[in-house]
């Protein structure tokens, strides 16, 4: 799968440049590893496998005590982490208030289902289409600055989304008490999305509602694998690389930012909006700066400029939020030793420390340290191609 | 009331509003000129500058936390206001000494979003630690009714045409206006002064110079979070107390950096000052009814606030006060 | 000290009425003002179409200041920039690029994480696909123009053996050279090269004074060239422009400027020349 350097090296053989002498598994495997279609694949399969293993296989759904509903909480958030890695991991822009993106399209999708329509595929629409253009106006103003000004601005507008719909805007969000009264109607009319899958897919996907993410899920990292693959993902890691030097062989660098803000933003509509259909409901919280510093969080911790990394990330996160969190007593395994008391109680302010230790020493995140080890693995069973 | 006391109250709020985010703009914004270091944290110092006020002026009872499940819910000094008032920016100034020598120090030649992050994720660090300590609920900071016994600082206080007027106000901008003014005189008028001035133009230039500019960086750093702590000290019986309040203020003293020009304490000043002023005066406009529609102003007062800086910077990206040239 | 091949009457004859090529370049009244210091101070010169200029001038004489108001870095107090017939001043500085002029950086300004492929991919991508465009959903494989035009410029700068690596991890004199590929592979009317030898070893210079001969006669490139070693100034320039404290106090041929009693006394009286 893909990180920063092997983006770079998929380029390599494209160009005719080196030829791949070795014939060795690794070496093969390289190869193969970077086409599209393998890495769409591959996705696709553990998606597909994803919510069997974290709540239904034997033992292993045991000891992780996943279930259902979290397996598709996690992929929306995963989608979200992909699209703000585009911008934080590639394009070097730190935005503080992609709540508003998230949060919009979650009220959008809402309001449009309570309103015009509740099928699922209309409300993601809707709420992607609203990001968008919420991302076009922020960007517009927030990319005036560069640096610091961006996380500063992007921080500020959200927070004001977020006392538009506290108070003037109740009317249309519900204030305080969110959005609520959302039905959600079945997928083309003929699938309910609560319902389960029929027969193995049924075991091994679960319900309708996760196919439904799931394949949107594939799609974005899909997506996101061709954007980076594309011009622009050239051109996002040249900006974070030297921003003026790119102005400075001819780019229109404004624009391409503005660009790499507007698709972020159009993956955390998608996101936001599935997190609608998800929970037919949308807490006011849901466009605090809380929810910003989340993704912020998650994608770093997952590991920035990668595109599974933040997906990691996710996963780790709501993990903790909500099934380690639940834990009262942490014990050294398989003994009766107790190494914390109440963890419940402690699980945010562990995952602070986590997230101050990995900025610190690590800051290319725990998918830095596997693609680390990777290439030592890479060069101690001799597919080293440089 | 007449109009005239009635502007003139929306005044004093919107001064006595103000006063605050200035006291935490002034510090954020000479880091941010002189270092070049965001810091994200800069409310979580105004958050341990209320906990110690708390500590020092009063006795508290907590309702909840990990404190008062260990048998600690009774802790307090009960030492008075003016105690606080001393001792916490001496406090705070020590903390933010610290975070400059252990924290900042080792981000000054990193990118600014490694900047962001790390204090983000100290913030974060911080809040939790006081949530996990003292608990979630919102604490009684009572406001002091006398200083050094005699000296009366609560209670309503007459004032020529405003009116009656909540004294403990007045006093906020009575002490903010005497420390930034401190504040002002050291960094224009100092050599300490120069040296932060001349940083906030050209750090590599004061470097080439000669000049030592380790310490009088830490210096500033210290400042910075002094008034932070003044802040949370003057700020804490004005507001709620709760694990929230470093965070939630983050948001408009940075504003108040970036509308005033970053660098320039008349920039955090003036910043501060329409900041508060808008939210005062959006707060205390009655409410206007044309025909059937009746439009109430005071729920836009936290949407004002970021409305007039989008207008700010559209207009002048830079900040009121800022320089072209040498912002970052 | 050899002149020109190309141009054989520059040196023996009068600077204007010599040149027939048509002005690619113009500044009018220049102006730029940092406080209270005039960094450039009143510059209107001319480049023709073929021609190589270079500014010379003392330590802070306001040549970066100079160049960097051609490319529009830095925004003129007053005056105007005019290329090919058009004021530039206006614009903003991928705007200044794409209407053809090319600058190379002081110091080596890559992009380090990327390979050096990827550094001539960039730029040639700016020169065959302009500002900006909507394909991100194109993958890059398909454009193969932008690899060929990256491959011919890292092959100009000798560097194509070294495609693959990244940018970060060659020496400096490579890094420069890479600079300039950069610059070059935008496919410019006018190279702006600001002290293109500095901070490199005496092999890598005469490495580099080599590339630029070597463009200078291949792609017939104007270029202005900023630089300290009177040497390559004086066997490169057609003409020499010399600034001291913003203003231009000498402009002519390398003979003219090497007889000059103003130069000798302002700038190069302790140079041996
Ligand atoms: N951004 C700036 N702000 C303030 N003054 C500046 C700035 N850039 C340049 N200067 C000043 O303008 C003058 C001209 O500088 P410039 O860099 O153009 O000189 P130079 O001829 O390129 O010198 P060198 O040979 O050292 O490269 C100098 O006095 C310099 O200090
Ligand atoms: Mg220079």
């Amino acid at each position: 799968m893909s990180d920063r350097n092997t983006t770079g090296e998929s380029s390599t053989k494209s160009d005719g440049g080196t030829v791949i002498a070795d014939n060795t598994l690794v070496a093969r495997w390289e190869e193969i590893r970077e086409r599209e279609a393998t890495v769409v694949g591959v996705t696709a399969i553990c998606v597909a496998i994803f919510p069997w293993l974290f709540s239904r296989a034997p033992v292993i759904s045991d000891v992780l005590l996943g279930y259902q509903s979290l397996a598709t909480l996690i992929l929306i958030w995963g989608i979200f982490a992909v699209g703000f890695d585009l911008l934080l991991g590639y394009t070097g822009l730190l935005s503080f208030g992609h709540a508003a993106f998230w949060g919009g399209a979650a009220y959008a999708a809402g309001i449009v289902a309570n309103t015009v329509s509740a099928d699922p595929i209309v409300m993601v629409v809707a709420g992607t289409a609203f990001a968008v253009l919420l991302a076009w106006v922020l960007g517009f103003l927030s990319l005036r600055r560069g640096g610091i000004y961006f996380s500063i601005l992007t921080l500020a507008f959200a927070q004001m989304l977020y006392y538009m719909s506290a108070a003037p805007l109740a009317f249309l969000t519900g204030g305080e008490n969110g959005l609520t009264g959302i039905s959600v109607t079945p997928l083309f009319g003929v699938f309910h999305l609560e319902s389960d899958l029929p027969s193995v897919a049924g075991t091994l996907i679960g319900n309708w509602m996760y196919l439904f993410v799931g394949v949107i899920a594939v799609l974005s990292v899909a997506a996101a694998y061709r954007i980076l693959n594309s011009p622009y993902g050239m051109v996002f890691r040249a900006i974070r690389e030297n921003e003026q030097r790119a102005e400075f062989v001819g780019l229109n660098v404004w624009r391409y930012k503005l660009m790499a803000f507007i698709i972020s933003g159009a993956f955390a509509g998608i996101a936001g909006s599935l997190f609608t259909i998800h929970g037919s409901y949308v807490p006011l919280q849901s466009l605090y700066w809380t929810e910003s510093g989340e993704i912020v969080i998650m994608t770093v911790l997952g590991g920035t400029a990668s595109l599974f990394g933040p997906i990691l990330g996710a996963g780790l996160y709501l993990y903790v939020e909500n099934i380690v969190s639940g834990v009262q007593q942490l014990t050294i395994p398989f003994t009766d030793i107790v190494l914390i008391n109440d963890f419940g109680t402690y699980w945010h302010l562990l995952l602070g420390l986590v997230f101050l230790v990995v900025i610190w020493v690590a800051p290319r995140g725990i998918w830095g340290a596997v693609s680390d080890l990777r290439a030592l693995v890479r060069r101690l069973a001799g597919g080293d191609r440089r | 009331m007449s109009i005239v006391s009635e502007l003139a109250v929306i005044l004093l709020n919107g001064l006595q509003q103000g006063a605050i985010y200035v006291l935490l703009a002034v510090g954020l914004s000479i880091i941010l000129g002189t270092l070049k270091f965001v810091n994200f944290a800069h409310g979580a110092l105004y958050l341990v500058g209320t906990y110690a006020g708390l500590f020092i002026a009063l006795d508290v009872t907590l309702s909840s936390g990990k404190l008062q499940e260990w048998g600690y819910g009774e802790f307090g000094l009960g030492w008075g206001f003016l105690a606080a008032l001393i001792l916490v920016p001496l406090f705070v100034f020590a903390v933010g000494l610290l975070m400059e020598r252990f924290l900042a120090r080792s981000f000054y030649d990193r990118p600014d979003t490694d900047q962001i992050l790390v204090t983000f994720g100290l913030a974060i660090v911080v809040q939790e630690l006081f949530r996990v300590l003292f608990g979630s609920n919102s604490l009684p900071f009572t406001q002091p009714e006398y200083i050094l016994s005699v000296i009366p600082v609560s209670g309503p206080m007459q004032l020529p045409i405003v009116g009656s007027f909540p004294r403990w106000r007045l006093w906020v901008i009575a002490i903010t206006a005497v420390l930034v003014g401190i504040v002002y005189l050291l960094v224009e008028h100092t050599d300490f002064g120069l040296v932060v001035r001349a940083g906030t133009r050209d750090a590599e230039m004061v470097r080439l110079l000669g000049i030592k500019i380790s310490r009088p960086y830490l210096v500033v750093f210290g400042i910075g979070a002094a008034l932070a702590g003044v802040a949370g000290v003057v700020g804490g019986p004005l507001n709620v107390v709760n694990p929230t309040v470093g965070m939630n203020i983050l948001v408009p003293a940075f504003l108040t950096v970036v509308i005033g020009g970053v660098g320039t304490i008349t920039g955090a000043v003036v910043g501060g000052l329409i900041i508060g002023l808008t939210q005062a005066t959006l707060i205390g406009l009655p409410s206007v009814t044309i025909a059937s529609f009746t439009l109430n102003f005071s729920p836009w007062s936290q949407v004002g606030l970021y409305a007039i800086a989008a207008i700010i910077l559209l207009v002048r990206p830079q900040g009121i006060f800022g320089n072209e040239e040498v912002a970052p | 000290m050899s002149s020109d091949p190309d141009a054989p009457s520059d040196a023996t004859s009068t600077p204007d009425a010599s040149r027939s090529g048509e002005t690619l370049l113009e500044t009018r009244g220049l102006v730029k003002e940092f406080g209270g210091l005039v960094a450039t101070d009143d510059v209107s010169i001319d480049v023709k179409r073929g021609e190589r200029v270079s500014i010379i001038g003392p330590n802070g004489a306001g040549k970066s200041t100079l160049i960097n108001l051609i490319t529009r870095r830095l925004e003129p107090t007053r005056g105007d920039i005019l290329f090919k017939g058009e004021s530039i001043v206006q614009m903003e500085p991928h705007q200044v690029v794409q209407r053809g002029i090319s600058k190379s950086f002081q110091t080596a300004s890559i992009f380090p994480d990327l390979t050096v492929m990827e550094n001539a991919q960039i730029a040639a991508l700016a020169a065959e696909h302009g500002e900006f465009g909507f394909n991100f959903l194109t993958h890059r494989d398909k454009l193969t123009d932008v690899h060929e035009l990256a491959e011919d410029t890292l092959e100009a700068v000798g560097l194509l053996d070294r495609a693959h690596n990244d940018a970060e991890d060659l020496p400096y004199g490579d890094k420069r050279r890479l600079e300039i590929g950069i610059a070059l592979a935008a496919e410019p009317d006018l190279l702006l090269m600001d002290e293109p030898t500095a901070g490199m070893s005496p092999e890598e210079t005469q490495a580099t004074v080599d590339l630029i001969e070597e463009v200078k006669e291949e792609m017939g490139l104007t270029f202005v060239l900023v630089e300290h070693d009177m040497e390559i100034v004086f066997s490169i320039s057609d003409r020499i422009v010399v600034l001291n404290r913003g203003g231009v106090i000498a402009e002519g041929t390398p003979e003219e400027i090497r007889g000059d009693p103003a130069v000798q006394e302002a700038y190069l009286g302790g140079v041996e020349l």
